[in-house]
């Protein structure tokens, strides 16, 4: 009897779900997570307080000011200031707007990296897969940080300081992405649907582009949020030994390495937790949102 | 396996001599001279210096240099430091003691309350307790390392007193004797806990699945059908088997481990090898840059050769061709 009504319900969940794409079915999946949409709501927030920030605070964060410094938070100054007279919460606020936006645009540049060259070795196949794939191996054996550090010395000064961080992250980190684009292409693309369309004469170009790469797209997604935390951590984490963004640029990792000063760190800690606190929720939130889309979309998974 | 460790050995040499191309050439391309660590800076007559940068084949074709100093390298002739006017060589192997030191502190760190945590929440998965080690496997996958040892100074350093915040022994301690040994460990331990404590979330995630996963197979049901007690099913039979991908880890967490104490022993003023990297490259000391990158990219490709060489080792199904 159990066995009955289970196959039922089955047939009716196949039956209400048929009408929906999966991109749909997913979206709806994402929407009943409650820890996965306040996570997203707060990330969106704090983008919109940070891009807003120049508008909505009348303080001029680069304003060296020696008669207000390292004051302890009061109505005026709601965090307090740094050691430099300048306000911690204004500097949290432009400080977001460096830290995501570093976030954000090398997370875009290691997809498409990734993604092209992932695509092209798992299509392609043969001597051009083995030729990218040792280059991925290349790439993934250099220690990370010291070469960033590295890299990062010698471009300092030809391009924009943010501008040389994203393509120094960038150039390191694609290889994680390309490998997991390429198994999914190779498993992708012994599906009959892609010889019909070969057969048909569809360019390699757009086999991959039109018909491989939106069935893989809901991994690179998962893949590519998960990604954008460990950049935030690589941003913040250089900029406070002093080696990614320009000392002179706000960014959470920037406002941290005032904690290096062990006085600072003993003494002023309203200096220093804003950008904790502001690092370590951005990231648990993207963390929480990455599992929601990876929940959302997994057809197995019945949340 | 033999056959395998040492084709991959050499399979290594290739991409070590790309590695060095990369190396030399990032070192040519930084703003100064890579090799000025023997020019007296006291004399600055331009004839001495030119003298002494054709002495020391600054004026080569740069195939003759790179290959001057990959032999060198090999020889283990590092060149000279410019800061500490003594050989590359010897300044690094005096920290290579204090990073390895922390490195292998904290590792034991993470799989001590990794195997304890995960074994715990695998044998009662779905209870308070177990949401309770998730969530702070949450938290700790989510404060990046540096943060928490910005927390953790603050809090034990300064406000408790627990511990000291920088360097890797008390002064004027006599190398060799207890209070020697004891003041490194107490300086260790701090950064270790860190850095072991905020890494134990992947650990004791994938153990706890992994016994949930086990415990579902028809081996257990066997054992429970023959009335083994259920502490020795969860001990004996599990545990063997879910121990097993653990072991896989700790290549790459070598690599990560040392790569990432960069930032680790920046915080802590820890002397170690990414303290005297990060110094090096601040004040241009190419021979000890240099050196060091090629040092932990040899490390990287043998932390992924030991994963590779455990996971056959440890699971017998994988055969390494």
């Amino acid at each position: 009897m159990e066995v009955v009504t289970n196959k039922n319900d089955a047939e009716r969940k196949i039956a209400s779900q048929s009408n929906h794409s999966p991109w749909a079915l997913a979206r709806k999946k994402f929407i009943r997570n409650k820890l996965a949409m306040v996570s997203l709501s707060f990330l969106m927030l704090l983008s919109l307080l940070s891009i807003l920030a120049p508008y909505i605070l009348n303080v001029d964060i680069a304003r060296v000011d020696f008669l207000n410094i390292n004051l302890p938070p009061s109505s005026e100054h709601w965090f307090g200031t740094d050691s430099n007279g300048r306000d911690v919460f204004a500097r949290t606020l432009y400080g977001g707007r460096v830290s995501l936006l570093i976030g954000l645009a090398s997370t875009l540049c290691v997809t498409l990296i990734g993604t092209i060259i992932g695509a092209i070795a798992g299509y392609v196949g043969g001597k051009i897969d083995q030729f990218l794939m040792r280059l991925t191996d290349f790439v993934l054996t250099f220690p990370f940080t010291v070469f960033v550090v590295v890299l990062n010395t010698i471009l300092i000064g030809k391009v924009s300081g943010v501008w040389t961080l994203i393509m120094v992250i960038s150039l390191l980190s694609w290889g994680g992405t390309a490998r997991i684009v390429r198994s999914k292409i190779l498993a992708e693309k012994e599906n009959e649907y892609i010889l019909a369309a070969i057969s048909v004469g569809c360019s390699p170009f757009k086999v991959i582009a039109k018909h491989l790469l939106p069935n893989v797209a809901s991994t690179i997604i998962v893949q590519a949020s998960l990604l954008m935390a460990v950049m935030i951590v690589v941003e913040s984490s250089l900029s406070f030994i002093g080696f990614g963004v320009p000392a002179d640029t706000p960014s959470w990792g920037n406002m941290l390495s005032e904690a290096r000063n062990s006085d600072v760190l003993q003494n002023k800690p309203w200096i220093w937790v804003p950008p904790c606190l502001a690092i370590t929720f951005t990231i648990l939130s993207i963390n929480f949102v990455g599992e929601g889309l990876k929940d959302a979309f997994n057809p197995k998974s019945n949340r | 396996m033999l056959q395998y460790t040492i084709r991959r050995l050499l399979g290594m040499i290739p991409m070590l001599l790309l590695i060095s191309f990369v190396v030399f050439t990032l070192a040519k391309m930084m703003p100064g001279d890579p090799f000025g660590g023997e020019i007296d800076p006291t004399r600055t007559d331009p004839k001495y210096i030119e003298e002494m940068r054709e002495k020391l084949g600054y004026n080569d074709p740069i195939y003759v240099q790179y290959w001057r100093w990959i032999t060198k390298f090999l020889q283990g002739d590092f060149g000279i430091s410019t800061t500490h006017k003594m050989p590359a060589s010897e300044i690094i192997m005096e920290r290579i003691p204090n990073t390895l030191l922390l490195a292998v502190t904290s590792l034991v760190i993470t799989y001590v309350f990794a195997f304890f945590m995960g074994m715990y929440a695998g044998r009662k998965p779905y209870t308070i307790s177990d949401h309770v080690i998730a969530g702070y496997n949450y938290i700790a996958l989510a404060v990046p390392s540096f943060v928490a040892a910005i927390v953790a100074i603050y809090f034990f350093s300064f406000k408790l007193n627990l511990f000291p915040y920088s360097g890797s022994v008390a002064i004027g301690l006599q190398p060799g004797t207890w209070e020697y040994y004891v003041s490194r460990l107490h300086h260790v331990a701090l950064p270790a806990l860190v850095l072991g404590l905020m890494s134990t979330a992947s650990y004791t995630q994938f153990l706890r699945n992994d016994i949930i996963e086990n415990s579902r197979k028809d081996y257990v049901r066997t054992a429970r059908a023959k009335g083994v007690k259920e502490s020795k099913i969860y001990n004996k039979h599990i545990l063997r088997n879910s121990m097993i991908p653990l072991v896989t880890f700790l290549g790459f967490d070598l690599v990560t481990l040392v790569s990432g104490a960069v930032i680790t022993e920046t915080i802590f003023t820890y002397p170690g090898l990414g303290q005297l990297f990060l110094q090096s490259v601040a004040t241009r000391d190419y021979a000890v840059v240099m050196s060091i990158t090629m040092l932990l990219s040899i490390f990287t490709l043998l932390g992924n050769l030991i994963a590779d060489l455990l996971y056959g080792i440890v699971d017998p199904r994988i055969r390494l061709e």
